[in-house]
């Protein structure tokens, strides 16, 4: 067992609870212990960055420090924009001794302990995508997936910007669909795959992230796919719950059905539907459970 | 080498387009501005593409490479023949094709012009002549967004301009950061107030395109996120966009936790959210609206809320962009391939080192 101090953020705390049961109940199937981090706040999610960025280093640089203080390597992650704002703000302490000094002497003076040692910040998605993860992985998909015609979508913050990601090429990616392969599923490709979702701007400009929306659901729909995964709780949450928005605005029903990285993986590995929490997604998820027949 | 292309040939006044392939032979040093130069010289007079400088400077030769949005002259083509990939080159996205790979720029120039693109400056020249100096470190805040070459790159893979024609988009608004964060101007408020309109700063998706693309590591999302801090730093914060990203600070420090259900009230304004009730209501009986009491709170969130003091109200001398300008030397190391501890003389002295440049510093 791999033992990796495990940050869950806002979503997977709150409206996206089904991602933490299902990872939760996934972790030791591929060989991850989790240990919680319980004095940790939200990351940000880009919003604190770009409104007080200051107080956006300071309040990642607190969650890194409680992460190293759990003496892990790792601190995984389940969310595309927890990823990046918490890897950035690494990369900003461990790069520029000032900046971290400056930061360190904030955070003791409030009683959090400096952050001095170098935290890999990792999602789950590399975890299980590679290396000893994967082989874990596939000994524990024997369930399969009863080839599910699955559409990977990535999301924007995992992939870009790839030097601060650095994972996999972002225009080619591969660890979704090696993934759902190595479930016992078949990777649908389409070109939206790696585009965004419209997340970020769906309260602030709703139209626009509509328009970025339907993408990903049109083309993976006209490709045939059953579902689409994704590893981030916040593209979910557009692509499932906005969709009767677009129904709305656009007359088309896709009904397309969408996971999280940790159920797809979950069904595969005979996690129990009632972990899984389908019932919490917005667009049936049904077909999905009668064609895996579940 | 023997280098494979995949030509999207277009022609605009009939409306005509055609994948060509093109097997050409070229130095291995060749990049593709230099096959696209061969095949014209050699194989096909009728091909249309921009250059100029050869050298990622006039940013003239903007393309896609397999979807993707290059400089053609910084692209060197030996891996590729060595691969023995047959790449697919097509003109830049989000701008009108006018023959074959060449955009018309129209559309991005009214947008660059739109931003005001100069300086107003707004200082006092010293009374006996001297030159008027500015610190270093005060340049510095507008040093990547300086490097900007107008290649367009950025621009053509924009998510939210291709869902909205209308954005002004990643390199107007690097550009406006230039001047807003210039010491010399004098018009910041003016421009902070225009940049905050229906199709600047907030609309802006997050999908980190033009990070990745840009030739010369300006960063287009960041200098927006620099442009944003800065507009609420002035209290500037009418836009929807600004109210969500305030609204994350509020629930950081009151219950370190984004307080979800709350968000689109505060967002959109109360009103705008009753008209969203039935909505919410189909993701309530999903669970997906956490009830507001009692809220979520974060064991120690007191150090949150002492961090934001220590941050935000005791330190309203720095400026908004400050708390991004302060990361952007360590990221720019990342971006150049080393771990970051390294000082400047270790890496002048790693054996494949280029010769160090003079730097005015060194003279001190």
């Amino acid at each position: 067992m791999k033992k990796v101090a495990y940050y869950k953020g806002c979503l997977a705390s709150l409206s996206a609870k089904e991602l933490d049961f299902a990872t939760q109940a996934l972790a030791p199937k591929v060989g991850l212990e989790l240990i919680e981090l319980e004095s940790v706040t939200c990351c940000g999610a880009g919003d604190i960055h770009e409104a007080e960025p200051d107080y956006y280093l300071h309040l990642n640089a607190r969650i890194l420090s409680y992460a190293a203080a759990e003496g892990v390597d790792t601190l995984l992650t389940v969310c595309n924009v927890c990823t990046l704002n918490l890897r950035q703000a690494n990369f900003v302490l461990m790069g520029d001794s000032e900046v971290r000094a400056r930061v360190n002497e904030n955070l003791v003076s409030v009683g959090v302990p400096a952050y001095e040692r170098d935290v890999d910040v990792r999602h789950l998605l590399w975890e299980i995508a590679d290396g000893e993860g994967y082989e874990l992985l596939k000994s524990a998909a024997h369930r399969g997936l009863k080839g599910l015609k699955v559409a990977p979508f990535y999301g924007c913050q995992i992939l870009r910007p790839s030097k601060i990601n650095g994972f996999e090429d972002p225009d080619q990616p591969w660890s979704l669909e090696r993934i759902i392969e190595a479930c016992g599923g078949e990777a649908i490709d389409y070109p939206a795959k790696i585009k965004c979702c419209g997340f970020p701007i769906i309260q602030a400009r709703e139209e626009t992230a509509l328009g970025e929306l339907i993408q990903p659901i049109e083309q993976a729909y006209e490709a045939g796919a059953d579902a689409i995964v994704t590893p981030c709780p916040l593209c979910h949450l557009s692509l499932d719950a906005w969709q009767s928005k677009l129904k709305a605005a656009t007359g088309r029903d896709f009904k397309m059905p969408i996971l999280h990285l940790s159920q797809l993986v979950g069904v595969a590995a005979g996690v129990e539907e009632a972990e899984l929490k389908f019932k919490r997604h917005v667009v049936s998820m049904k077909p999905v459970i009668e064609k895996l027949q579940i | 080498m023997q280098v494979g292309l995949k030509i999207w040939r277009f022609n605009s006044r009939s409306g005509e387009r055609e994948l060509q392939e093109f097997e050409i032979d070229a130095p291995e040093e060749a990049t593709l501005l230099d096959c696209l130069d061969i095949v014209k010289d050699r194989h096909d007079g009728s091909l249309a593409y921009r250059k100029s400088c050869r050298m990622m400077i006039c940013g003239s030769c903007g393309m896609r490479m397999d979807g993707a949005a290059v400089l053609a002259c910084k692209v060197r083509m030996y891996d590729v023949a060595q691969e023995g990939r047959v790449p697919v080159i097509s003109a830049m996205g989000n701008l009108p094709i006018v023959k074959d790979l060449v955009v018309d720029m129209d559309p991005f120039w009214d947008k660059f012009r739109s931003v005001d693109p100069y300086l107003q400056p707004g200082y006092q020249e010293p009374p006996d002549g001297r030159e008027h100096l500015i610190r270093q470190e005060r340049m510095n805040v507008i040093h990547k967004e300086a490097l900007c070459i107008n290649c367009g790159l950025c621009v053509s893979e924009c998510n939210s301009m291709e869902s909205d024609p209308r954005f002004v988009g990643p390199q107007a608004l690097a550009k406006a950061m230039r001047f807003v964060g210039d010491p010399r101007d004098g018009q910041k408020l003016a421009r902070l107030e225009k940049l905050n309109g229906e199709h600047g700063i907030w609309q802006c998706t997050r999908c980190y395109f033009c990070n990745e693309r840009c030739p010369k590591g300006v960063d287009p999302r960041d200098a927006i996120a620099k442009l944003g801090a800065e507009s609420i730093k002035e209290g500037i914060d009418r836009d929807m966009g600004a109210k969500h990203a305030k609204w994350f600070v509020t629930s950081a420090k009151t219950t370190g936790w984004l307080r979800e259900t709350e968000l689109v009230p505060k967002t959109q304004g109360v009103v705008a959210a009753i008209k969203q009730t039935k909505f919410a209501l189909d993701l309530a009986v999903k669970g997906k609206v956490p009830p507001p009491f009692p809220p979520h709170v974060a064991k120690d969130v007191r150090e949150a809320r002492r961090l934001y003091d220590l941050t935000v109200r005791e330190s309203s001398d720095r400026r908004g962009y400050d708390g991004i300008v302060q990361g952007e030397h360590a990221l720019a190391r990342l971006a150049h391939g080393h771990s970051g501890e390294e000082t400047l003389e270790q890496i002048y002295d790693r054996p494949d080192a280029f010769h160090r440049p003079y730097l005015p510093d060194d003279a001190a």
